[in-house]
């Protein structure tokens, strides 16, 4: 699972959800992608979860691209505990996804195989998402 | 590339609200600027833009007709909506009759690979100049066919007279490699991932 190897500070704020993406909002390494529609915290699980289902759909012959990292640490209390005491300890790694963005590509020579296995990563996201290809849709 | 002809009007209030109204009144907020002469801010018809950039591709020449007068321009920059993929705004730039540009143009791939192989396509426009009224829309690199372990480099692309390469030639354009299997996806995965812990920095 993807996880930063050294970070400045353990515990963070909460990222800003407002807004959309100001980059990273076309496909540039592969054929096909999937754009976020919605904001949301993608953790490093359901990232690890998307790339199987892609992978294990396709087997082989393509190549998947994974644009965006859990760099923002999530922290939570233990249950029961009462409030104060500090900041509870670190639960998640978070991608702060603004609707917009490309989170992963692919390519792939049969169309219709890569759309299916976008579409069965979308379903491990938190979000709605929709499947975006290097040149379509334009205008 | 064939010259196309727009209606412009020249805009007269600024800022995002005064955007917002133009784009809810069908246009484009839209600049020109060139040559040294001062910016003109415009309004340019979105359906008619659209089709322009639609049908003669990213580097379209206009002929603007700006309240009686007429300006040659070259589109250097469309700026999209993320989502809605509508054009939020355009960048013109002012170009003179045989007057040479360096615009970006866009690699086009055709043809099927042999089974078995993985397109890998490294740069999607190369760098060229060209007489400001006769950029091509598109240079096409041909792979129907191909085995693995072809490589174009952007001094392999064959560009009409009169263009000339700007973009380093030793620049990778497309690469067709060996199909990945399944087991060399997944270890290229674990090679990204690294369980070994977060650490913070003293």
């Amino acid at each position: 699972m993807l996880i930063p190897r050294r970070v400045k500070h353990r515990k963070q704020h909460h990222p800003g959800r407002s807004g959309a993406a100001k980059g990273g909002t076309r496909v540039t390494f592969g054929e096909f992608g999937i754009q976020a529609l919605e904001p949301a915290y993608v953790t490093n699980r359901q990232i690890e979860s998307a790339r199987i289902a892609i992978t294990r759909h396709i087997r082989r012959g393509g190549k998947v691209w994974i644009n965006i990292f859990p760099d923002r640490p999530l922290t939570k209390k233990p249950a029961e505990t009462r409030m104060g005491s500090g900041k509870g300890s670190p639960e998640w790694w978070v991608a702060n996804i603004k609707p917009g963005r490309v989170l992963f590509e692919m390519s792939f020579p049969n169309e219709t195989v890569a759309r299916e296995a976008l579409r069965r990563a979308i379903h491990k996201l938190p979000m709605k998402c929709r499947i975006v290809t290097r040149e379509g849709g334009e205008f | 590339m064939s010259e196309v002809r727009l209606a412009a009007e020249q805009r007269t209030e600024f800022g995002k609200g005064a955007a917002r109204r133009t784009r809810r009144a069908g246009k484009i907020p839209a600049v020109l600027y060139g040559h040294g002469s001062d910016p003109k801010h415009l309004a340019l018809p979105a359906l008619e833009f659209a089709r322009v950039v639609r049908e003669h591709g990213q580097n379209a020449v206009l002929t603007l007709d700006i309240d009686s007068a007429t300006e040659l321009a070259l589109t250097k920059t469309v700026t999209t909506h993320p989502i809605k993929n509508y054009i939020e705004h355009v960048d013109l730039l002012l170009v003179k009759r045989g007057e040479k540009v360096v615009v970006d143009l866009p690699v086009v791939l055709t043809g099927d690979t042999a089974p078995g192989t993985l397109v890998a396509q490294d740069a999607t426009s190369v760098q060229i100049e060209a007489d400001a009224l006769n950029i091509p829309e598109q240079v096409e690199v041909s792979l129907a066919g191909v085995q693995a372990g072809l490589q174009v480099h952007a001094s392999d692309l064959s560009l009409p007279e009169g263009v000339t390469l700007v973009t380093d030639p030793d620049t990778l354009i497309v690469a067709v490699n060996a199909a990945p299997t399944a087991a060399e996806m997944d270890s290229e995965a674990a090679e990204d991932s690294d369980d070994a812990g977060t650490t913070e920095e003293s």
